[in-house]
């Protein structure tokens, strides 16, 4: 039996695990940070964010990870690099020659695993280059940050991540001695990790909701890690998602919560229960002033949200003619005097009362 | 008025509960309502033919005998509703008949005008049925669901509580404690009126008649006897003809018990029921000489070849044709002509079925209708991908740009973005590419603040990130956030004890507590309604449901009470028994009265919500009262 040797390996692969893709989105917003200087430095976090990462990529060889920055003003790439941005970048004008001290010293450190010095060094050397190349102007202009651009580039990215990961797969194939050959059933596991220190994300709702309903459907988890502030739309976002969403209640543990809540990957935690905020704000938020609303408006036609109803009726989004029925009208709460006589009159002959009597 | 009725075209009808008389005009282009009195009054209502846009009549079982009228709105287009006209005829003699006639003519009216309609299309020279509004709708069916008549149904109300125990406890307790100013008109009104849906749903289920059904399936022999009622005999006699002709042809000889005896284990009965014969099954000469007779009914025989079937499922022409199981059916059995003997369960449950459909007045076809294929089968049986492509008919939106519409709307600024934009810029960039410059200089195990051989002691005094401290209250939440979820997961499942559910209060707590909760919805239900609707007649209303959201209150606050008292008494009873124990045997037993769980604050964490909704709900209606009075003072 000449095939034997071949299935035997075959079969040894797929029972391997399947490789994670972990997606961390950093919210840099320079504001909340600054805010949180005394309790966790950003350069803390990022510490124990590497070592998560470390810890993830620990787990299984073949485990991935991206890494984007959702800053005041754009999104920006932290790790991987894009092609356009050399490891050693060009710009003078940021002090080249202490980088380069600095990232050569930690990648010959012997004491340390390669892939994760290198992780390390490049996620340093884009962080201290997108901080260099923050202005002033740029602070000033806004107070939150680009939440959905960057949940946006983080799901396109999964998608090309999971379509490459299931072509090397049908590649391979006929030579089973390749890596990753096997468990293409399965595909590649990817997770999003928001790490969120911004509240206020209510004018940004259609694009993040939007973003959440694709990463449903893609079956990508989108856990919130909330070290400051509290927005409404990340918790659906977990929620629906069936993600994990943490408030931290010390920041200062940071990494405890990291390990414990949101290393396993979504198929490890199909076997455990996994800590999550029992209570979800569900509340939306207007069409026309993005503020998050108790009672809500919605068109019927096309499902637009409004803190009340719009001018005329008139729908802001399709420009339906609604009707309101009562509501809205002015609540009247002392009895009239009875004007019974006159009302009999009127009766016969309008033609638009609707008949109560037909009861 | 009773003398001017009677011509068919005229009729005395309450319109807005004044008398008069109903009538189309001679010229048939109109019809007019003329008051009674003064008795040379000029008519009140005129409608042109050409402006009714549809017609309804309440069902002959209904002793109120109402007719409406849909009339197109003056320059209305089709969104805009139509106005209607309600007339009660009530003649002393016989409304139904007045009325009838009176229906019958316009609808032939209307379905004359629509005929002539060049913007109706015509399916196969016959009128689409669905779209021609002359054609009334069937008279049951929509007179009977509205909501106002719904509403005044008490009997249906009652079945329906009599089927739903739940529905009937609420009623009952609501209307316990239902204000005394409050009629118990009114209140059935506030109570069914956002229950109409389930009014209707019953009313349908309610009209809904049984059908017959496979007689023989539901037979069943058992050992020798067999016990067969007159109806059933009468069922078996209609569904299967050969049954009736042989017990013509065998009666007088044979005893009738017996008959139905051995009919239901010959061989006759297997294949009627369209059960294979086997060797086995006993013979009996009496029914055996019938097995090979068919069972088709000759007027049904008669009837399906009266219908004109469509050639490309006319089994049997197919296969005439030989165009059946030389072809395209050669391989589905079930679609072949003479494939009894195959297959003889299908072949008997599809004419049983048949029988049982033809015996049947179809309820949902208007007999006025011309005879022949409905829209719905003409549409059924068309080969579509042979048909031209029809121009779709959607309605267009304008979908406007998100960012155009927020742009119009200046957004509020969060309290949050009011902070940081205090800030001085300058300061905000400084101190972070500070940090981010030198923060993690001296290496990642630094940087986490992991110190192997530090002591919880000596660190407590300076807190910094990865401290011993931080880490446990980390680790402290993240296993309560565990078991809450794992509590969760075990509810969800529905393996959970009720004890965990009803968090330390007794079943009779619980139990009261709940009825509490759903009648203080019921109550704010009502009292949005009236609150919102902004109808100054119905203020005195208003204000008894005010009282009964006070007494709401009250009632949740006797709840609270209770379980408090119900737990200081399981308190005293555990203490006694510590201090037994302590008599007995010298030991304290260690025990704190927090662990008892339950009472006041309990019930009052469970009821939070909806003390805050009672709140919300006074506290809007006292501020619209404080701005009425200020506006109209003395009134
Ligand atoms: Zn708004
Ligand atoms: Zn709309």
């Amino acid at each position: 039996m000449d095939g034997v040797d071949g299935t035997d390996r075959q079969e040894g692969k797929q029972d391997g695990p399947t490789p994670s893709l972990l997606f961390i989105i950093l919210d840099t917003n320079p504001h909340a940070w600054a805010l949180l200087q005394n309790t966790l430095p950003f350069s803390k976090a990022i510490a124990n964010i590497l070592v998560f990462i470390n810890a993830h990529l620990a787990v299984n060889n073949a485990n991935q990870v991206a890494v984007i920055a959702s800053h005041s003003q754009r999104s920006v790439w932290l790790y991987p690099r894009p092609p356009s941005d050399p490891q050693h970048g060009d710009d003078s004008d940021t002090g080249m020659d202490d980088e380069n001290k600095t990232d050569t010293s930690n990648l010959s450190d012997a004491s340390k695993y390669r892939p994760f010095a290198l992780i390390e060094n490049s996620l340093l050397h884009s962080l201290r280059k997108l901080i260099k190349t923050t202005t002033e102007a740029d602070i000033k202009a806004t107070t939150s940050t680009q939440m959905a651009g960057a949940l946006t580039m983080a799901l396109s990215y999964i998608n090309k991540a999971t379509i490459a990961f299931l072509d090397t797969g049908a590649a391979a194939k006929p030579t089973p001695t390749a890596l990753d050959s096997s468990d293409k059933a399965v595909g590649l596991q990817s997770r999003i990790l928001v790490v969120s220190v911004s509240g206020d994300l209510a004018y940004q709702y259609i694009p993040i909701m939007n973003s959440t309903f694709a990463a449903q459907r893609l079956r990508v988890p989108m856990d919130i890690l909330k070290l400051a502030g509290d927005t409404v739309f990340l918790q659906q976002a977990a929620f629906t998602t069936r993600a994990v969403y943490l408030q931290l209640k010390n920041l200062q543990g940071v990494l405890q919560y990291l390990m414990m809540a949101f290393l396993p990957d979504q198929l490890a935690r199909k076997h455990l229960v996994v800590p999550t905020q029992e209570v979800v704000d569900f509340r939306a938020a207007c069409f026309c002033h993005r503020s998050v609303v108790d009672v809500g408006f919605v068109c019927s036609i096309c499902l637009s949200i409004f803190c009340t109803p719009p001018e005329g009726a008139i729908c802001l989004t399709c420009e339906t003619q609604l009707a309101l029925g009562d509501y809205g009208n002015k609540p009247a709460v002392i009895p009239k005097k009875k004007k019974k006589k006159k009302r009999a009159l009127d009766g016969g002959s309008s033609r638009a009362t609707p008949a109560p009597e037909a009861a | 008025m009773s003398s001017r009725a009677g011509s068919g075209l005229k009729g005395s009808a309450l319109y807005k509960k004044t008398d008069g008389v109903f009538s189309i005009t001679d010229d048939r282009k109109s019809i007019i309502w003329t008051p009674s009195q003064p008795p040379d009054a000029a008519p009140a209502i005129t409608i042109a033919i050409t402006n009714i846009s549809n017609l309804q009549q309440t069902p002959e079982t209904n002793p109120k005998v109402i007719l409406k009228i849909f009339e197109k709105p003056p320059g209305g287009t089709e969104a805009t509703p139509a106005i209607t006209h309600l007339f009660h005829f009530n003649s002393p003699k016989a409304p139904r008949e007045e009325a009838n006639a009176i229906k019958e003519v316009l609808s032939c009216l209307l379905v004359g005008l629509k005929a002539n309609d060049p913007s109706v299309s015509k399916v196969n020279g016959h009128l689409p049925v669905s779209k021609a509004p002359g054609a009334l709708q069937f008279a049951s069916s929509d007179g009977w669901y509205e909501d106002s008549q719904l509403k005044a149904d008490f009997d249906l109300q009652r079945d329906l509580m009599i089927r739903n125990p739940f529905l009937k406890q609420t009623y009952d307790e609501f209307r316990k404690l239902k204000s005394d100013g409050l009629s118990l008109t009114q209140f059935n009104s506030q109570f069914w009126s956002t229950r109409t849906n389930m009014l209707r749903a019953h009313a349908v289920e309610f009209n809904q008649k049984k059908g017959s059904y496979n007689v023989l399936s539901e037979v069943k022999p058992i050992g020798d006897s067999v016990t067969i009622n007159r109806e059933q005999i009468q069922l078996v006699f209609s569904q299967h003809p050969l049954v009736k002709q042989v017990y013509d042809e065998n009666v007088p000889k044979l005893n009738e018990v017996l008959f139905w005896e051995r009919f239901f284990l010959s061989r006759l009965y297997k294949k009627l029921k369209g059960n294979r014969i086997t060797e086995s099954d006993t013979t009996d000469p009496t029914f055996d000489r019938y097995l090979n007779q068919s069972d088709d009914d000759r007027s049904l025989r008669r009837r399906q070849e009266e219908t004109q079937i469509p050639h490309f499922i006319d089994l049997e022409g197919n296969e005439e044709n030989q165009g059946g199981t030389k072809s395209g059916n050669r391989k589905d059995w079930t679609m072949r002509p003479n494939s009894t003997t195959k297959v003889p369960i299908i072949r008997s449950l599809n004419s049983v079925s048949e029988r049982i459909m033809a015996n049947v007045a179809p309820s949902d076809i208007d007999p006025a209708n011309p005879i022949g294929m409905s829209e719905k089968e003409f549409n059924e049986l068309t080969l579509r991908d042979l048909q031209a492509a029809s121009n779709e008919t959607r309605i267009e939106l304008n979908i406007k740009e998100q960012s155009l519409i927020q742009s119009r709307h200046k957004s509020s600024v969060s309290e949050e973005a009011r902070f940081y934009a205090a800030k001085v810029p300058s300061d905000v960039l400084h101190d972070l590419s500070d940090d981010v410059m030198n923060g993690i200089g001296g290496g990642l195990q630094s940087a986490i603040g992991f110190i192997d051989d530090s002591n919880s002691e000596d660190e407590d005094k300076l807190p910094h990130v990865g401290s011993k401290s931080s880490i446990a209250e980390a680790q402290e939440h993240l296993i309560q956030g565990v078991k809450a979820r794992g509590k969760e997961i075990a509810v969800a499942r529905g393996n959970t004890d009720s004890k965990t559910m009803q968090a330390g209060l007794s079943n009779g707590i619980f139990e009261s507590l709940t009825l509490s909760h759903a009648t203080t919805t019921e109550f704010l239900n009502q009292f949005w309604l009236l609150f919102l609707s902004g109808d100054a007649d119905r203020a005195g209303e208003l204000s008894k449901t005010v009282e009964s959201l006070d007494r709401a209150m009250e009632r949740i606050n006797a709840v609270a009470a209770a379980a408090e008292k119900e737990r200081q008494e399981v308190i005293e009873q555990q203490r006694q028994e510590i201090r037994a124990h302590y008599q007995r045997t010298q030991k304290r037993l260690a025990w704190n009265a927090n662990t008892i769980k339950g009472g006041e604050k309990t019930v009052m964490e469970m009821m939070d919500p909806i003390i805050k909704t009672l709140r919300k709900a006074l506290t809007d209606y006292k501020e619209a009262f404080a701005a009425q009075n200020l506006e109209a003072p003395g009134s």
